[in-house]
């Protein structure tokens, strides 16, 4: 992914710490090497994609995508979206929403918002690590946009 | 003062009693008088005839004492014409005097001692005129003298006073008591008319007052009524809130578990590619001979741990499953209804046509009523139902005999219409007639996959429809589900499940 001087960061937004090892783990072995940089909560991880002044400056000339689960204890992962895709710093970054919400609606709502991907988790764990990897191997040809 | 239905037929009853005595009271007592009144009418009638016979008679009498006076006076025979023409009528009248008397046996005797005098007072003034004829006035004259004929002629008018004066006191009672039955007439009929408006009053109060009442009533049932269906508003409303509060914490929950699940598989799948790789080593290295301890950690990675990990992904998957049964149903519960004409007929032939193979594989058939109506409602919902139904059906066959699907339609009262599928199968024991529709309930032998979903999801479903969906079915006989379906989605008044986008 972007082999340029700046490498992508993988910011991962999952309150669930089991599924983050596990996505790491998967990703992992579909070869990417990329930082990953877990958030367990909304709130956190908005201070480190907008700045605790929530201009979106600190991620000027950032390359980041965005792993972003829906179900947060904090705040919504739709509310993210929505702030990431409105922010001009941030609204190019890929955001791939990776949630167990299979609701039509949801998808639909996380779509008209600008989510990039949207995936549900499988449950049961084959299909849950295989769409991982393949989601692993899709980013490792996937080209990631350079902030403004 | 309140009415009740029986009081009001009662004093009607006795209202009505009462004037009708009054009425007969009045007409019988009105003949009564007529009959009384004619009765003395005829009585005064007759004593008038009475009285002027006798009157008539007196005269008479009066008239030959005139005439013999006169002849005595003058020996002429001019003046003994009126004696003669008196005494001839005299028999005559004093037999009308007796017949129009003989009603009355008191009169009896007067009437004779008349008839007496008459003939001696005759006799008498004969006697006179005979000797004054014979010129021996002197003689005659002394008869008169002899007071003898006065006397009678007293006596007589003393009796036909008394006999003329009784006859007219009689008029006069039959007159005064003709005026009494009059006023008894007068009063009788005025008493009865005013019990006859008192009671038609009385009955005329009493309707008002119970019609009032009735109305009354009748307004206290359309409030009861108008406040009723409120209620039943309300509740229904409370229960679509419930319903969607259920549904939604069904799907929170549901979800909610699945999280840690997917952990559990994943870090199990963890855990056993960890222990391939320690199995590999075990294989590779061997197990030396003098290190039990080594023994022991290869038989916990080759026999126990692998076992432990299966009944973990075993437990896994069937929790994977129920909860997805559950999501499925409270998924199906959120979902928006779309209502639109669908054709039954068109819609359980397609139904049929998709378990057709097995169908006749299994030698079997399926009929189709020709008559299956339309309904506008949820067409994928309807296509669930019966695909699992029809599905049930052929799952659950006998294996004795060649399976037989029959599927039919009839109207039912309140826009609805029941279906009927009937099948030949291995049937459901009665104890589980209500229970196969709970999640997770099977019945009968297990001798078929399955988790218990088919079922409870199609009474969800048809529920959701406004519907209901129940079963009647003989072990070794068939199974009857019977769908009771609104015509028209659309006049059911419900809101849950049907949330707006």
């Amino acid at each position: 992914m972007n082999q340029n001087a700046r490498p992508v960061r993988i910011v991962m937004i999952e309150d669930d710490e089991g599924h983050a090892r596990l996505i790491e783990k998967n990703i992992r072995r579909a070869g990417v090497n990329n930082e990953i940089l877990p958030f367990t909560n909304g709130t956190e991880a908005l201070a480190y994609l907008l700045g605790e002044d929530g201009s979106g400056e600190v991620s000027a000339r950032r390359q980041l995508l965005i792993l972003l689960d829906l179900n947060l204890p904090d705040m919504t992962g739709i509310d993210i979206l929505e702030k990431l895709k409105s922010n001009q710093h941030t609204r190019r970054s890929p955001v791939v929403v990776l949630t167990t919400t299979d609701d039509a609606r949801e998808i639909q709502r996380c779509y008209d918002l600008g989510a990039n991907v949207y995936i549900t988790k499988p449950v049961n764990y084959e299909g849950f690590a295989n769409a991982i990897r393949q989601l692993g191997l899709f980013f490792a040809v996937m080209q990631v946009p350079e902030t403004d | 003062m309140p009415i009740s239905k029986f009081a009001l037929i009662r004093s009607t009853v006795a209202a009505f009693l009462v004037g009708l005595a009054a009425l007969l009271a009045i007409v019988g007592t009105t003949l009564w008088l007529v009959s009384e009144a004619r009765t003395y009418s005829d009585l005064s009638v007759a004593v008038r005839l009475q009285r002027a016979a006798l009157v008539d008679l007196r005269s008479l009498l009066q008239d030959t004492e005139t005439g013999q006076r006169g002849f005595l006076l003058t020996a002429e025979d001019a003046y003994l014409a009126p004696y003669e023409q008196a005494r001839r009528q005299l028999a005559a009248q004093l037999e009308l005097v007796r017949e129009r008397l003989s009603g009355d046996p008191s009169l009896a005797a007067p009437v004779a001692r008349i008839a007496e005098i008459i003939d001696a007072k005759i006799a008498e003034m004969q006697d006179t005129i005979d000797l004054v004829r014979a010129g021996r006035r002197d003689d005659a004259v002394a008869i008169v003298r002899s007071d003898r004929g006065r006397a009678l002629m007293e006596e007589a008018r003393g009796i036909f006073d008394r006999l003329i004066r009784g006859a007219e006191d009689r008029i006069g009672d039959a007159v005064r008591h003709q005026y009494g039955t009059i006023s008894w007439l007068i009063w009788v009929t005025l008493l009865g008319a005013l019990v006859i408006v008192g009671v038609v009053a009385a009955a005329a109060w009493m309707a008002t007052v119970y019609t009032r009442q009735l109305v009354a009533a009748q307004e206290e049932v359309r409030a009861l009524n108008a406040g009723l269906e409120q209620r039943v508003a309300e509740r229904t409303a409370d229960l679509g809130r419930a319903n969607d509060e259920i549904q939604r914490f069904a799907y929170i929950v549901t979800h909610d578990l699945r999280a840690p699940l997917v952990n559990i598989m994943g870090f199990t799948s963890e855990l056993e590619a960890s222990l391939g790789a320690i199995r590999a080593w075990f294989e590779k290295a061997g197990v030396p001979a003098d290190d039990p301890l080594a023994g022991e950690a290869r038989l916990a990675a080759v026999e126990d741990a692998p076992e432990a990990i299966g009944f973990i992904r075993s437990s896994t998957r069937k929790m994977d499953g129920l909860i997805n049964a559950i999501l499925k149903l409270s998924r199906e519960g959120r979902r928006t209804l779309r209502p639109e004409r669908v054709e039954l007929g068109a819609l359980l032939s397609a139904a049929a046509e998709s378990i057709q193979h097995q169908v006749v594989e299994a030698g079997g058939e399926v009929t189709l009523a020709p008559d299956l109506p339309s309904v506008v409602s949820d067409r994928l919902a309807l296509e669930q139902v019966f695909g699992n139904l029809l599905d049930n059906a052929v799952k659950y066959r006998s294996p004795d005999r060649p399976i037989r699907i029959a599927i039919r339609a009839r109207p039912e009262p309140g826009q609805r219409i029941l279906v009927e599928v009937e099948d030949n199968g291995r049937g459901i024991a009665p104890q589980d007639h209500e229970r196969v529709f709970d999640l997770f309930r099977r019945s009968g032998a297990q001798d078929q996959p399955g988790e218990g979903i088919g079922l409870a999801h199609v009474r969800a479903m048809v529920r959701n429809l406004g519907g209901d969906v129940t079963l009647a079915s003989e072990v070794g006989r068939g199974t009857t589900m019977r769908l009771n379906l609104p015509r028209d989605l659309r006049q059911v008044a419900r809101t849950a499940g049907s949330e707006p986008t």
